[in-house]
């Protein structure tokens, strides 16, 4: 083996050797005659450093690479062949800065490669150029090597092909571009190649005993091959003897536990489940963990992918159908292609396919769970309902299966949609927030369960019921619905309220509210507000109008002038004690006032922020309202003021 | 229950604020929105305003968008020290790009909005380049004059990039319309490369893209291409209804190519979108196309009805679900109608009749490529 090179060795003897190499830059490299552009060493690695790497620990990703791309490119030659890396830490004992000596039993480098790669690496002075040249099998040997310049500031490759005339070659290479080629003098005793890395001064971290151990299990864990780190007389394989997931287990019981222990390992967390996951498109394979809480956020999860066993990502996020964000998963893809950032796959047919195959492997863990252990599907519709309602969504048989088991928010609480159909023929819910709100107090009194379905994937699973569901009964409920369940007038009381009736039409019509009067429970709530969808965002817009300048109160005018819907309404209800007063007061003035502060009473209660021109109304009235009460001599309103059962319409 | 009201609307908050732009993300903060005004808090209806005009402008909802954005805008000018102007330039592009797409909004309005941006974006020295891309697309909308059109192109194209400009994958994208719009197949498909190999991407990128090529493709006969595009194209889109004119590209592409069967499942799951979407621009793309879809249908001749889902909101919904193809085509024809007069007479010219006259062109296309 050769010795590692000192500082001393290589500024002794500048670059320069047997053949061909001058103490040239990159550019006018050996024996080729075409010329080449110069290029700065410096500014390649630069471009390297700081675009294409997240950090300077990358160096040893491209160099298991590299040793991956040589020992299958030696199978490809000699099929019985194993291969193995071997990283030795040779630590000095005066302090000075470490070396790496890094060794593959790969396929080597010829001369005429060894040129060839320099030769692309002249040319590579660009990002997408690199990218390109990864592609061969040359071109990324020289990248990568490249990317060791970020830690040291000389390398020496020594290797022998497996394919050439049997010399060993080495190559000294310089970061500010210098270089030499020659015939070795220390041959190596079989094909491979070696580099020897020198740390810098300024990152001799990298080199640490911890920090290789760390790294080279990161990006190599799951290689096919053994990864042996001598660090003096220890030695340790960092290499996991092949992926977890295909490994034979004495038992289900025994691979489970396996599967969540090396899940804990890689995400840190512990996980209620593993799924086995495996595609042909793609020739994909891997496992899927199920997370023990909901996601934060309703967002992709970022999945640890492998390519062809070595890390490409831990953060790719488009290998799964949407709706499965219950899961984060680990895999090996053998047959995708990455991105150029090399963060996630590209999209692409095989892709595609590789997901919806990964989405059936999830897909029928659920179904499987449904069947066998239904109560573990409840626990995990519990804690990942969204996924699920999403995937039922999309997918009819899935939902046959589980819509039972969805719960929903009620007005009368939560419940299943099983257990709230077992107690009411029809589904009724409202579909926003606010329209929930409108109904829940009001409808519980008439014996209506109303589901608030504002949440996501909700009003659109019960919408899909009575298509996939034989025989269901599914209506979306509003608070314009509610009267039509309300108690209607006798003729008497219809006269009776009459004066009332139209004197709210008259000052409401300029609000776009339209009135009824009716009975209904409980009697305490005087009057019910409702307006559909439009009616609330015509209410927005009044309200932005009267906040903003001329030119987009203009504009919002006209959107005004254009939204459709009904208008809103204002249900008076006659089991209210005051509001049967009100009916008999005979002063118009006070009867106008009174409707006025009910209505706008009605927006409070309903929590619908008034626009400028109710707020007038509030702030008149009030001061009516008082003046009135002080002109009667500040009594206090009546005997007792409306309390139930009182009142002047029997 | 009026002492937690805060808690409620931060509730409401943080539950939006784990969603992507959809519907229900846009009623959730609509929803805390009212708590804040409601209750008088200007700073939280503000900052509550500030994710609703993102939810609302990437979630399909421009109408929502643009009364948001007054809101802000109306306390920002009354307030300038308390609510920065920067922070809402940004938005503001949002709502002018998007402003010509409400008909009942004037010819009158919509200059005063484009003027009022760019005297915004001169205040803080930057933002000529947006400026005049949304003058430039505003122009070429509306139907104005080629030349004046032409113009504003090049002037576009030429003005300085600054923090104020899209995103790269943006302004390609954008400019990519332009290259479809002239006929200029490939090259649109030259200057798309760096989106379709994913070199560049955004919150809508390549989703817009793969809706954008899947016609410049079908010209070029690249139908392999073209299905592949149509397959991830949808797949990114289906989801969100700020897509809907991009599922008028597909129903487009599917009818062309004889994929009658599939373009009625399109027609079907998202005819809603359609019937109360804030921008009629795009409720008139997909409209065109539902309607040379059922063209399509009606001239393949095998059948007079068709078994569809539709929405209980459509109007001539029917509860058994079997629909008149003629009568569904004629439905389809008259809405998109009305909507091409509205712009046409709105705009003084007649690029959305033209528009509507393009299904004529289209009959003559079609070329059988089954999907399945």
């Amino acid at each position: 083996m050769p010795r590692p090179p000192s500082h001393r060795n290589l500024e002794k003897n500048p670059p320069g050797g047997s053949f061909s190499a001058r103490a040239v830059p990159w550019a006018n490299v050996g024996t080729a005659v075409d010329h080449r552009f110069q290029v700065s060493l410096r500014g390649v690695i630069d471009l390297l450093s700081h675009h294409l790497y997240s950090s300077p620990g990358v160096y040893l990703r491209e160099l298991l690479q590299n040793a991956t791309d040589a020992i299958r490119a030696r199978q490809h030659l000699e099929p019985e062949h194993k291969g193995t890396v071997r990283l030795e830490l040779v630590e000095k004992q005066d302090g000075g800065p470490p070396t790496l000596v890094f060794s593959d039993d790969g396929v080597g480098l010829t001369e005429e490669e060894i040129h060839r790669f320099l030769a692309t690496i002249g040319e590579s002075s660009k990002r997408e150029a690199l990218e390109d040249r990864r592609k061969d099998f040359i071109g990324q040997f020289g990248i990568g090597l490249l990317s060791c310049f970020m830690v040291c500031d000389e390398l020496l490759l020594v290797t022998r092909s497996a394919r050439g005339d049997g010399r060993t070659l080495e190559w000294r290479g310089r970061h500010d571009g210098t270089y030499a080629v020659q015939v070795s003098e220390h041959p190596l005793e079989r094909p491979g190649t070696q580099v020897f890395l020198v740390a810098r001064a300024d990152m001799v971290e990298w080199f640490a005993p911890e920090r290789l151990r760390q790294l080279g299990r990161h990006y190599g864990g799951l290689l096919p091959f053994p990864i042996q780190l001598t660090i003096g007389a220890e030695q340790e394989r960092l290499d996991l003897d092949g992926a977890p997931w295909r490994r034979d287990y004495e038992s289900a019981g025994e691979r489970r536990k396996a599967m969540l222990e090396y899940g804990r390992e890689v995400f840190e967390t512990d996980f209620i489940d593993c799924i086995p996951l495996r595609s042909q498109a793609g020739d994909v394979d891997g496992v899927a963990f199920v997370l023990p809480a909901s996601p934060h956020f309703n967002s992709k999860q970022k999945h640890r992918v492998y390519l062809k066993h070595m890390l490409l990502s831990e953060s790719a996020e488009n290998l799964l159908p949407e709706w499965a964000f219950f899961v984060k998963c680990v895999v090996n893809a053998n047959a995708l292609r990455p991105t150029a950032s090399r963060e996630s796959f590209y999209e692409d047919g095989a892709l595609a396919q590789a997901r919806e195959a990964l989405g059936h492997g999830l897909r029928k863990y659920l179904v499987d769970l449904a069947h066998e252990d239904p109560r573990a599907l409840q626990r995990l519709i519990g804690l990942h309902g969204l996924s699920i309602k999403a995937l039922a969504l999309d997918d009819d048989d899935f939902y046959r299966l589980v819509i039972g088991w969805l719960p929903f928010e009620t007005s009368l609480g939560v419940t299943t949609l099983a257990e709230y159909r077992r107690a009411y023929p029809v589904v009724r819910f409202a579909a926003t927030l606010d329209g929930f709100r409108q109904v829940a107090r009001v409808a519980g009194a008439q014996g209506l369960c109303i589901i608030n379905a504002a949440y996501t994937h909700d009003a659109a699973l019960l919408e899909k019921l009575p298509h996939v569901v034989e025989g269901a009964q599914v209506e979306p409920f509003s608070a314009a619905d509610l009267p039509q369940s309300f108690e209607e007038l006798s003729m008497d009381e219809r006269d009776a309220v009459f004066p009332l009736s139209r004197m709210a039409e008259q000052v409401l019509a300029p609000f776009h509210c339209g009135v009824v009067v009716k009975k209904f429970f409980p009697a305490e709530v005087p009057t019910l507000y409702s307006a559909d969808e439009e009616g609330s965002f015509r209410r927005d817009a009044e309200r932005a109008r009267d906040e903003s300048d001329d030119l987009y109160a203009s504009v919002l005018e006209g959107v005004m002038a254009a939204a459709g819907g009904e208008p809103a309404q204002l249900c008076f209800n006659l089991h209210n004690p005051v509001v049967r007063r009100l009916a008999a007061v005979t002063d118009r003035t006070l009867m106008k006032l009174s409707v006025e502060m009910l209505y706008v009473q009605a927006l409070l209660l309903g929590q619908h922020p008034l626009n400028a021109q109710e707020m007038t109304l509030l702030n008149q009235g009030l001061l009516g309202l008082i003046s009135a009460q002080l002109g009667t001599g500040g009594s206090g309103g009546g005997e007792n003021d409306g309390g139930v059962g009182s009142g002047g319409l029997h | 229950m009026a002492g937690d009201w805060r808690e409620e609307a931060q509730a409401l908050w943080d539950r939006a604020g784990k969603q992507k732009s959809s519907e229900s993300k846009v009623k959730l903060l609509e929803e805390a929105v009212r708590m804040a005004d409601s209750h008088g808090d200007v700073d939280l209806g503000y900052q509550l305003r500030d994710d609703l005009i993102d939810a609302a402008t990437f979630g399909g909802y421009p109408d929502k968008a643009l009364v948001a954005f007054a809101w802000c805008r109306g306390q920002q000018k009354k307030d300038p020290e308390r609510f920065e102007p920067e922070g809402l330039l940004w938005k503001q592009k949002w709502v002018v790009g998007r402003i010509k797409e409400f008909p009942h909004i004037s010819r009158k309005q919509i200059t005063d909005a484009l003027d009022d941006i760019e005297q915004c974006f001169t205040k803080v020295d930057a933002g000529k380049r947006s400026a005049l891309k949304l003058r430039y697309q505003t122009a070429r909308d509306m139907g104005d004059d080629a030349a004046e059109v032409d113009r504003l192109w090049a002037a576009w194209l030429a003005a300085p990039r600054d923090h104020l400009t899209d995103c790269r994958a943006c302004e390609l994208d954008d400019e990519l319309d332009h290259h479809v719009e002239q006929g200029e197949w490939e090259q649109a498909l030259r200057k798309a490369k760096p989106i379709l190999e994913g070199r560049v991407r955004c919150a809508e990128i390549p989703h817009l893209t793969l809706g954008t090529l899947l016609y410049p493709l079908f010209k070029l006969g690249e139908l392999e291409r073209a299905a592949e595009m149509h397959r991830r194209g949808y797949g990114l889109t289906s989801k969100n209804r700020d897509f809907l004119a991009t599922m008028g590209d597909h129903i487009e592409f599917l009818a062309l190519t004889g994929n009658l069967a599939r373009g009625l499942a399109l027609l079907e799951k998202h005819l809603e979108w359609t019937l109360d979407h804030g921008s009629f621009n795009d409720r008139f793309v997909f409209l065109v196309a539902a309607t040379f879809l059922l063209e399509r249908v009606k001239a393949a001749g095998d059948r007079d009805v068709v078994s569809l889902r539709l929405t209980k909101a459509f109007p001539e919904h029917r509860a058994d679900g079997g629909y008149e193809v003629k009568a569904l085509h004629a439905w389809m024809l008259k809405q998109a109608r009305d909507i091409a007069t509205r712009f046409d007479t709105r705009n003084g010219t007649d690029r959305y009749a033209r528009r509507l006259a393009r299904i004529q062109r289209l009959a003559e296309e079609v070329r059988e490529f089954p999907l399945d």
